[in-house]
């Protein structure tokens, strides 16, 4: 019995705990990997970007407002849950207005925890004035919510998660329906982001984006080439994309800096977030999982060739054998 | 002190679940069974308090919105389904939620036919546009049964089978992709949150 042969009959659990160190190895021992971002998250950041109010103007004249939609729950969190940091922490560190909402149960603590974790590092953020979590609606309601939204913000969803009628914030001056709240940001782990697209975009033109698993990306590419979806996150990959332009444009230390530069994007220095200090672990964490992402697929190729080798060897052989 | 206690059940549970991957054995049952029922008893309270409670309860009785009394008195014949004689009286809310359904049959027909179509119908302009509309017809064309896949017309449906071939491999690569990302998340609890080895 030659090498290939063996491999043919390696127990399973072999394969699960070489993927098991694959993985605990990067994470224990950081170093840093470029992230490369692609078009459906360049797309994403730019049209979010251009929500923030010019430097002369007042962030709560501003007349658009993005809305972030929670469709998941925990077992979805550790691919989604960095996009929402990342996405929030752009709208902070901009001045973005920024709603949230979900249909889920389960999601509702999920989306508490997504603001906290961001606006610790954002002191002067303030609930009813930068952000407004709309909170947990029922799922009976997605249809009339999304469809009253078109009409009037206020009316659809009366209070917010704290109990405070929607139309008496301060963020709502100059914010109405679909066409100030002109983006819709759905994070889930299915097709629900399709109710946006069929609701809220045929019917008023709102913007709709995705923040989906990997296991769903494949399914939204059509919907991303016919422009319904202006823009997407893939899975863990399109986190740590958005994470890399939120470090190197809106929380850039240098107001010049601030606006989408590809010159910029291509600037090595900022290849180093994994290993850097000033960047918190909270902020890099996609980031870091695609480190052990990257190993870990070596792993599976290297595995799926030696497989397949071995399994033409076999029958080359029981071939020869007649 | 509340964290640390709450991190280290979350991280044995974890465990208990990984353990079968070595294979079945009664600490993956107790974890498996835990689940099930923290989460039938969590949805039930919060039923009762984000649905009942601000829906139903709070603006009829304390607001006296009386109008409320139909729709509820509907919702309530679902509880028939469960009469063998009355059973048909829990047709009428699921009636009501098939016309919810049917609102939507135009505008879905929209975006996910109409737009998608047209979407296929670009001037080919580019190696991309050339790509998506041979797809298109190749894998249209294989699903036209009334023709034996034979001959030139079996040559052209191959194509199509080789464009699905790779949207399959596309699927299943961001399938390991999410399955990979879902035991980092796992591990990066482990060793971050519970172990500490990294800050």
């Amino acid at each position: 019995m030659n090498i290939f042969e063996r491999l043919q009959m390696l127990d399973r659990r072999w394969i699960f705990l070489v993927v098991a160190i694959a993985i605990i190895v990067p994470l224990i021992i950081p170093f840093n990997s470029k992230t490369y971002t692609t078009e459906p998250t360049e797309k994403l950041y730019r049209l979010i970007d251009s929500y923030a109010p010019a430097p002369d103007e007042k962030a709560i004249e501003k007349d658009r407002a993005l809305l972030l939609v929670f469709t998941h729950d925990a077992s979805t969190m550790s691919e989604l849950f960095p996009m929402e940091v990342a996405i929030l922490r752009h709208c902070f560190a901009r001045n973005i207005k920024v709603f949230t909402l979900t249909f889920l149960p389960s999601a509702a603590p999920i989306m508490d925890y997504a603001i906290n974790t961001v606006k610790e590092e954002f002191p002067e953020v303030k609930s009813g004035e930068h952000y407004v979590n709309f909170g947990y609606k029922i799922g009976a309601l997605m249809l009339p919510i999304i469809l009253g939204m078109g009409e009037d913000i206020s009316e659809a969803v009366d209070i917010d998660a704290e109990g405070r009628k929607i139309s008496s914030l301060p963020i709502m001056k100059n914010i109405k329906n679909y066409n100030e709240m002109n983006l819709i940001m759905d994070f889930s782990g299915s097709s629900a982001g399709g109710a946006w697209i069929v609701y809220a975009r045929s019917k008023f033109g709102a913007n709709v984006g995705a923040g989906v698993t990997a296991v769903m990306a494949a399914d939204e590419y059509p919907y991303l080439q016919t422009g319904q979806l202006t823009g997407m996150l893939a899975g863990l990959k399109g986190a740590a994309e958005y994470e890399k332009l939120v470090d190197v444009f809106a929380t850039n230390p240098d107001p010049a800096k601030r606006e989408f530069s590809r010159e910029l994007l291509k600037d090595t220095k900022y290849d180093d977030a994994i290993t850097n200090p000033n960047i918190k672990t909270k902020f890099k964490q996609a980031r870091i999982g695609m480190n052990a992402q990257s190993v870990a697929h070596i792993m599976i190729i290297v595995f799926i060739l030696i497989g397949n080798i071995g399994y033409f060897i076999t029958k080359y052989k029981q071939k020869q054998q007649g | 002190m509340f964290e640390i206690v709450s991190n280290w059940v979350a991280a044995f549970l974890t465990l208990c679940i990984f353990s079968f991957l070595y294979k079945d054995n009664p600490f993956y049952r107790f974890a498996e069974y835990l689940f099930v029922g923290v989460t039938a008893g969590y949805t039930i309270p919060l039923t009762w308090n984000m649905s009942f409670i601000p829906y139903v309860y709070r603006p009829l009785f304390l607001q006296h919105k009386f109008i409320l009394l139909i729709p509820a008195f509907i919702g309530i014949l679902y509880i028939f389904t469960f009469n063998r004689k009355l059973n048909w009286l829990s047709r009428y809310p699921i009636a009501f939620g098939m016309g919810m359904v049917g609102m939507g049959v135009p505008l879905s027909m929209h975006a996910s036919v109409l737009v998608q179509m047209r979407g296929a119908m670009i001037p080919i302009e580019s190696i991309n546009s050339l790509l998506v509309f041979i797809g298109t017809i190749t894998i249209l064309l294989y699903f036209y049964f009334s023709k034996a896949h034979t001959g030139t017309y079996g040559k052209v449906v191959k194509i199509g089978i080789w464009y699905m071939m790779i949207g399959f491999g596309a699927s299943f690569g961001y399938t390991v992709m999410a399955r990979i990302s879902l035991l980092i998340g796992r591990i990066q609890f482990l060793v971050s949150d519970v172990l500490h080895i990294i800050k």
